[in-house]
């Protein structure tokens, strides 16, 4: 069969960005020790051993690591941004961040439910550690963007194995220590069942971007 | 001046969603779940399941509406009535109609155990959808979210923008999705399209399920 030349472009697109952070390793070793004491030695919040998710104030700690995360982060946040937009550098150093940030710490059996953040422009996901993947479990401790499309509730033979980004259905992205991944805010995501002894830690911002006069940002 | 004039409010854009209960529920649920705890077992297992299999959920084929035993036809006609009743209740088919369509449905058990959930997800070519609860399995006050069967709001991202006048809408206007703890004899119907998902069941016991989804032609 002879096929005629076709142009085809994704629209309507959800952009996910990874970025390997510098020093990520490093960051790692010294972060990991310091959020598991935290966790356990936290006395507004008992520790949860399926998961335990610290106060949003991540980026106010004074901890150097942490400090250096935190730039890190937004770093490649930006980076990400760079990438789906047509900004010139001057405009990009011209906006006003704000951000959030917590640790989660997702243990065995444990998992992180779905969920979305209002007010937000991004949500950026760092892992500080993970543990293998699962034999038992292909979907263990996987991050997952949920579909929402209701118009893939009439499936056929040609629309439901279409590939990626084409394809209908979740994305699941396995968290990689020292990797960001960084996605809009109002996707629904959840971190998946764990099947593991071996906790998995992560470090989730969510992000917003004020440009010079800009209105209608609430208060979070 | 303070506007008096009548406001008209009504939702637009509404998922319809009926809860029904099979009265007195004990005597049939006690055999359906003898039934389905026998069954248990690679041949009655679900052979192509679209979902990441996993130990602690059970799925059976989706043949059980086809199973002869009395108490599984009893839910049958519970179920599939209760879905022409939401048919004739929400749609402008008339009784008479829907007696000349032909129903045809999907439906199988799940039996969750300590772990077991479900991944949200939606039924592609099916109108409705139902569950019923054969058993709720154990309470865990620490663990409010335990085998709650969650529906998602339909207007994904809808809630991205909140400020104080739209942050705590009531239902049916609410951005948020409806969490159901269900309870033994429990009907929920709800239409094929809306992604549901089932929180992790941290009991010691069993949640035991019968979801159909269902078609006319």
């Amino acid at each position: 069969m002879s096929l005629a030349p076709v142009h085809v472009v994704p629209v309507l697109a959800v952009p996910f960005g990874v970025v390997a952070i510098a020093g990520g390793h490093e960051l790692n070793a010294l972060l990991t020790p310091l959020l598991l004491d935290r966790a356990r030695t936290d006395a507004t919040r008992p520790f949860d051993p399926l998961c335990h998710r610290s106060a949003d104030d991540l980026l106010e700690w004074p901890d150097e690591p942490m400090r250096r995360l935190g730039a890190e982060m937004l770093r490649g946040v930006v980076s990400v941004l760079a990438a789906v937009n047509d900004f010139t550098d001057a405009h990009l150093r011209s906006l006003q961040v704000r951000a959030r940030a917590w640790f989660t710490i997702i243990g065995p059996d444990g998992c992180l439910p779905p969920t979305n953040y209002p007010l937000s422009a991004w949500c950026a996901v760092y892992c500080l550690a993970a543990p293998e993947p699962a034999v038992s479990r292909q979907d263990s401790g996987i991050l997952r963007l949920q579909e929402s499309r209701l118009g893939t509730s009439f499936a056929d033979a040609t629309t439901a194995q279409m590939r990626l980004p084409y394809r209908p259905g979740h994305y699941g992205w396995r968290p990689v220590p020292g990797q960001l991944a960084v996605f809009p805010a109002w996707i629904t995501h959840e971190i998946a069942l764990l099947k593991s002894a071996e906790p998995l830690v992560l470090v989730t911002a969510r992000l917003r971007f004020q440009g010079p006069g800009q209105e209608g940002f609430t208060r979070w | 001046m303070v506007n008096t004039a009548p406001l008209t409010l009504r939702p637009l854009f509404a998922v319809p969603f009926a809860e029904t209960r099979f009265e007195p529920c004990e005597a049939l649920n006690r055999e359906l779940e003898t039934l389905f705890l026998a069954r248990e077992n690679d041949e009655h297992r679900n052979p192509s399941p679209s979902h990441v299999p996993q130990a602690e959920t059970f799925e059976s084929r989706f043949n059980l509406f086809r199973w002869p035993e009395a108490c599984v036809q009893e839910l049958r006609r519970f179920m599939l009535d209760a879905i022409g009743r939401m048919v004739l209740e929400t749609s402008a088919v008339s009784a008479q109609e829907l007696r000349r369509l032909k129903l045809h449905n999907h439906t199988w058990f799940h039996i969750s155990r300590y772990a077991g959930s479900f991944v949200a997800h939606n039924h592609p070519m099916a109108s409705w959808s139902a569950v019923y609860c054969v058993r709720a399995g154990e309470t865990l006050p620490a663990r409010p979210a335990s085998g709650m069967l969650r529906f998602h709001d339909t207007r994904a991202g809808a809630n991205g923008y909140l400020d104080p006048a739209n942050a705590a809408l009531h239902r049916p206007y609410a951005l948020r999705p409806l969490e159901l703890r269900l309870t033994a004899g429990q009907l929920v119907i709800f239409p094929s399209y809306v992604f549901h998902d089932v929180a992790p069941f941290y009991g010691s016991d069993t949640r035991i399920t019968v979801a159909t989804n269902c078609w006319f032609t």
